[in-house]
């Protein structure tokens, strides 16, 4: 479980401009959930995500991991605390460009002192089974789509079996197909292996998939569903 | 996938900012090993000359110090006389032990026994001398005859010969001392009588004949009585002896010192700014690299990478590429001065001895380790900087 608690995140820009992009938020995500956020551009969606992952320190305010205040926290020990539990998909293409799709999805596991490195190898192919990628493992990123690419993040992303899965406005560079096939996956994910997903989006008719639906405005949330 | 093997693919795969790094590496520790090794070359040259010549001090007429250290270290030819006369003079003065006169000759232009164009012949007195007799005694068992000679390390007789022509004169070649880089290794050892034989037959056999002025001596070498200090000896035959400079062994070769302290300098000046330039350079590099990689290590952090790791994976590529690029300056380095040296020698004007292979390996290592310590220095900030953004912030635009 993820609390949030009253969580401010401020941006001095330069000395004259200051941007509040999150203004205290309490959110609770539960194990099991399926929560889509919502929001304009600018509303503080990708910075609330960001804050629930510990990838940017609130300004005011507390990120609870499983009882765990994540800021109370060494760089280790929150670094340990992402790599085993949480799985990232981002909007931009994320994989390294020098690292063939097997190695890719295998990188995750050098981060991770509790992973089987022997057994990595296997379950890297079994992931890019699941996404149907299996033939591309040798292939580098530049002679993958953007969709492919997409889900060798998914399969990177699973690689540390997490628990929390946050995507990233993960089908914004996509089709309207490759999108829906995208989010189909993430959707399969969370039924198959009942891992909690938190995903930003600014597109509303994703809402449907998730079992929470949050929208965010000007760094508030306005409205949550459940 | 380790953090070897991800350090290695960001080499390859970012060839512009491995190329410079390497360059920058080669050049940094090529440079420090040429320094390091002309510089020590000429050094442990001239005091292996010194130590070879065995004597306290060296006599010379005055005002040729310059030509007799010149035949000496570089085998230029020195035409200097002065009376066999001071020999007795300098004897005489309280503190000298042992006096013993030299004739300081040179060879024709090209001569055809040598792999030198230019042979420094050095005739000593066998009844006097205490640098070249007691050698060959140990080297050979005895000294040498008349018609005998003993030469340095470049000294051959020519194929096919089974003695070495010198003025039509025909000379054995006993024994090679061993090599110095000075002009003592393209020098040949023969006793007064030799040289003078030599002399008389030139007149009738060479083209040129080879002329030893009577009565006359080029240089006089002294060892000082047991106890004795060699500066106040020195003093002491500079006031009794008029027309001759003694020059304290130790203090010989001055103005080769001088001038390899001015090669000294100005390597070091080079060296300084081709390191500061190679570590802006390097440290831009590493920057720009860094900076294009913003994303890609803002992913590494959020898939559970610490800090530290950044800092150590990013440190890696530059001590991987340190280490590349350093080994290849040193082996070419190392090839440039083996093939060319007798170019270097000549374009410098200083004596130059290959060190030996432990001191060659210590003066490679310094080499190496300033180019590690080069290319680490300009990647640690960049570096630092990068592991120490937020990985939110080191993702975003």
């Amino acid at each position: 479980m993820i609390q949030l608690d009253n969580i401010h995140r401020t941006y001095i820009l330069n000395k004259d401009s200051v941007v509040e992009a999150v203004k205290g938020v309490n959110l609770i995500i539960e194990n099991g959930d399926y929560i889509i956020i919502t929001g304009r551009s600018g509303s503080g969606k990708t910075t609330l995500l960001n804050l629930t992952a510990g990838l940017t320190r609130p300004t005011s305010g507390r990120v609870i991991l499983d009882g765990v205040d994540l800021w109370t926290l060494s760089d280790r020990q929150q670094s340990r605390l992402r790599s085993q539990k949480l799985g990232f998909i981002f909007q931009f293409p994320s994989l390294l460009p020098t690292l063939n799709v097997l190695e890719n999805v295998v990188l995750p596991v050098i981060f991770n002192d509790k992973s089987d490195r022997m057994a990595a190898f296997e379950r890297a192919n079994e992931l890019l089974k699941l996404v149907g990628l299996e033939s591309k493992k040798d292939s580098y990123p530049r002679q993958l789509s953007a969709g492919q690419q997409q889900r060798v993040v998914i399969s990177r992303a699973l690689m540390n079996q997490p628990e929390i899965l946050l995507a990233d406005e993960p089908t914004s560079d996509l089709d309207e197909r490759t999108e829906h096939e995208i989010v189909e996956l993430i959707s399969k994910i969370h039924c198959e292996k009942g891992i909690t997903i938190v995903m930003v989006t600014h597109t509303t008719k994703l809402a449907s998939y998730g079992t929470k639906a949050i929208e965010m405005v000007e760094g508030m949330i306005k409205n949550s569903s459940v | 996938m380790n953090l070897t093997r991800l350090a290695l693919r960001n080499i390859a795969g970012n060839s512009f900012r491995s190329w410079v790094v390497i360059l920058c590496a080669m050049l940094v520790a090529g440079l420090a090993l040429a320094t390091t090794l002309v510089i020590r070359g000429a050094e442990n040259s001239l005091n292996l000359a010194i130590n070879r010549l065995g004597a306290d001090i060296i006599v010379v007429p005055e005002g040729s110090e310059t030509k007799v250290e010149g035949a000496l270290l570089m085998s230029t030819p020195a035409n200097v006389w002065m009376p066999d006369s001071v020999v007795a003079k300098i004897a005489n003065v309280p503190g000298v032990g042992v006096v013993s006169p030299q004739l300081y000759l040179s060879s024709m232009e090209n001569s055809p026994c040598c792999s030198v164009s230019n042979m420094f012949l050095v005739a000593y007195d066998p009844t006097t001398d205490f640098t070249v007799e007691p050698w060959l005694k140990q080297k050979i068992g005895s000294g040498l005859n008349l018609g005998e000679s003993v030469g340095g390390t470049y000294v051959f007789v020519p194929e096919g010969e089974q003695a070495i022509k010198l003025y039509g004169y025909y000379l054995t070649l006993k024994a090679n001392i061993e090599p110095t880089g000075t002009g003592l290794d393209q020098s040949l050892f023969m006793t007064f009588d030799t040289a003078s034989d030599m002399a008389r037959i030139s007149k009738t056999m060479a083209v040129e004949s080879l002329i030893i002025p009577e009565n006359s001596i080029s240089a006089a070498l002294v060892r000082v009585s047991p106890g004795v200090n060699i500066h106040d000896v020195a003093v002491e035959i500079f006031r009794e002896v008029p027309g001759v400079l003694p020059i304290e062994s130790l203090n010989m070769f001055q103005a080769y010192r001088q001038q390899m302290n001015g090669l000294l300098r100005s390597n070091l000046i080079i060296l300084t700014i081709t390191w500061a330039l190679s570590v802006l350079l390097i440290g831009l590099v590493f920057s720009m690299a860094a900076n294009e990689r913003r994303r890609e290590l803002g992913v590494l952090r959020a898939m559970g990478a610490t800090r530290v790791f950044v800092l150590r994976s990013l440190l890696m590529e530059a001590g991987i590429l340190a280490v590349g690029g350093g080994g290849i300056g040193l082996i070419l380095t190392g090839l440039v001065i083996l093939l060319f040296r007798n170019l270097i020698v000549q374009s410098l004007g200083l004596p130059f001895l290959l060190p030996s292979i432990p001191s060659l390996i210590t003066q490679a290592a310094g080499g190496l380790g300033l180019a590690i310590l080069s290319v680490t220095l300009a990647a640690l900030i960049p570096a630092y900087r990068i592991s120490h953004t937020e990985p939110a912030v080191a993702m975003r635009e």
